[in-house]
């Protein structure tokens, strides 16, 4: 057997285990934990566009959730377009508000991009609050939107009767940008960003513009990360902007990116596989001694991680795959 | 023989200080053109405004025949210019086979291309057994090959090494002037700064000796380190020529 074939039979097993789920995970608030796991990974793996291959660290992508919730929920409430569409259409959005950021935070390097990034999400947050209708627009301030329950849901509505549809939906949606980012890490594209990331310098003086990569990647993200947002919406049904668009969506991201491996593929899953869990059990558990206490703990998780293991979870795990593969394949250690 | 680069004028006042004044000179395409000063001199300004990194504050640059006004290091990196940097910057988290294929990649969009185009620049610097190691893992001569490796996988017509010789050890300074040399034969254009006097010496086929931003000598490498102005400037003013 080739380590080829090791690999592909090995993420076969992981697809079909996570196809197959739903027949042993059957109570419908265990599902809701394995669904936001998986929201989790995709919103991390869309943010590691940026937050990973471009080595900058935005702190503030709950905005972009927020927009793609927002646009598709006002575009189903008040003119009956389906959230499929007003997904696309808050992405879009997000695309353009992300590359409107971008323009003048990309120039800024390490702790100063950061600040802005939280400062630019912060306030729209706050503006969100505060508008009750922009123009014909019906944002409803603090108190957010609630999308009405339907009779009988068709797949056009995005509304489905079991949490089961919300299940496969968004697995798909984290396989294909799975794919994506694999297809993009590998790429002209992926290079270009790790190079404008690292030495933007060298970068330039090798033909790279590097802004340019970095908006692109920005557009990409956001986009993406938009897509969520409507997934969301239509899997809670209400939502509001200190819910959604606070700066606790976006520190988890990153504490999940920085857990599992920035800028590797695999790391926003592992990450999410650890840190859900957690996050779930301690809200249930200990939070009526103290709310908050799981950041707190993801705090105290990211300091150990950042002392042992500085490059995430994944990178050690690549490793013991790398010597397992070696034993299976039967191949020697030597390069 | 056409002229590569030429520049004519070149004046950059960086607030009060004039780093380079007035300052002509040109390459011919397929020579070897050292630049030499003392430190402060102005050397590394002058590649910093050649590349794009500065804009003139006065004067014209034309490479290729065309004038760079306003052109930023990655047009001229596509135009043909490439360079490297005084104080090396690879990508060190990447392997050394990485980071010669973000150079290649700026003429190919295939990953594959770029690959086997990065593979070939290795085997010419002789870095071929390092292409898996991480590039922050590699030796300051193998660092400095890497420099040459990266900038040569964007296929320039012209291209500035800025003190690639700086830290070696003399043997490695050695295969280093072998490996320059190897690169005008491939028919690429080389203008370096240097300070190691050995290595301009059997490089160069002409010297610009600068001083204070100012042009002070021209000529064969014989000729320039006979010269009166050079040897002031180097072993200051109280000493007379010999």
């Amino acid at each position: 057997m080739s380590r080829k074939q090791l690999d592909r039979i090995l993420l076969a097993v992981v697809a079909l285990a996570a196809f197959g789920l739903p027949l042993v995970v059957t109570s419908p608030t265990y599902l809701q934990i394995l669904i936001l796991l998986f929201f989790y990974a995709y919103l991390t793996t869309a943010w590691n566009l940026v937050g990973g291959f471009a080595g900058v660290l935005p702190l503030g992508h709950s905005v972009f959730v927020g927009i793609g919730a927002y646009t598709s929920s006002i575009l189903t409430l008040q003119y009956g377009v389906s959230p499929w569409i007003g997904m696309l259409v808050g992405g879009a959005i997000a695309a353009v508000i992300g590359v409107i950021i971008g323009l003048p935070t990309f120039r800024m390097r390490g702790a100063y991009f950061c600040l802005c990034t939280i400062a630019f999400a912060e306030g729209i947050r706050v503006m969100v609050e505060n508008i009750d209708t922009l123009g014909p627009l019906k944002i409803n301030g603090p108190r957010g939107l609630l999308v009405p329950l339907l009779k009988d849901p068709t797949f056009w509505d995005y509304q489905f009767m079991s949490k089961l549809p919300y299940y496969y939906i968004i697995l798909v949606l984290l396989i294909l940008v799975l794919a994506f980012t694999w297809f993009i890490s590998r790429s002209k594209i992926g290079y270009y960003l790790a190079a404008g990331g690292e030495e933007p310098e060298a970068a330039a003086a090798l033909g790279i513009n590097v802004a340019n990569y970095k908006l692109f990647a920005m557009a990409l993200s956001c986009f993406l990360t938009a897509l969520a947002g409507t997934f969301y919406a239509q899997l809670m049904l209400y939502f509001y902007p200190k819910g959604l668009m606070g700066l606790d969506l976006s520190f988890e991201i990153a504490f999940i990116a920085l857990i599992g491996g920035r800028g590797t593929i695999a790391g926003p899953v592992i990450g999410a596989l650890l840190l859900r869990p957690l996050n779930e059990f301690t809200r249930i558990y200990l939070s009526d001694m103290l709310p908050g206490l799981h950041l707190v703990i993801f705090g105290l998780i990211l300091i150990l991680v950042m002392i042992y293991l500085p490059k995430g979870l994944t990178a050690p795990l690549a490793a013991l795959y790398d010597r397992l593969a070696r034993k299976i394949t039967g191949q020697g250690a030597a390069k | 023989m056409s002229n590569i680069l030429e520049v004519t004028n070149l004046t950059k006042h960086f607030g009060g200080l004039t780093a380079v004044s007035s300052l002509d000179l040109h390459i011919k395409t397929g020579e070897i053109l050292a630049l030499i000063g003392p430190n402060g001199a102005g050397k590394s300004t002058v590649f910093n405004l050649v590349a794009g990194v500065f804009a003139p504050s006065e004067g014209v640059i034309k490479f290729a025949g065309q004038t760079t006004h306003g052109q930023k290091p990655w047009d001229l990196a596509r135009l043909g210019l490439a360079r490297t940097f005084q104080i090396v910057k690879p990508f060190g988290s990447k392997t050394v086979l990485y980071n010669v294929m973000v150079g290649a990649f700026l003429r190919t969009n295939s990953t594959q291309k770029a690959r086997e185009i990065a593979e070939e620049v290795l085997v010419t610097l002789q870095l071929d057994h390092t292409k898996d190691m991480l590039a922050a893992n590699l030796t300051i001569a193998d660092r400095k090959r890497l420099e040459i490796a990266k900038a040569l996988a964007t296929d320039p017509k012209l291209l500035l090494l800025d003190e690639v010789m700086a830290g070696l050890r003399p043997t490695e300074v050695d295969d280093m002037i072998g490996i320059i040399r190897g690169l005008r034969d491939r028919g690429v254009t080389v203008f370096v700064i240097e300070h190691i006097m050995r290595a301009v010496m059997a490089l160069s086929d002409r010297v610009v000796v600068i001083q204070f931003g100012q042009k002070i000598a021209e000529g064969s490498p014989e000729a320039v380190t006979k010269d009166e102005n050079v040897i002031k400037a180097y072993l200051g003013g109280e000493y007379d020529a010999a």
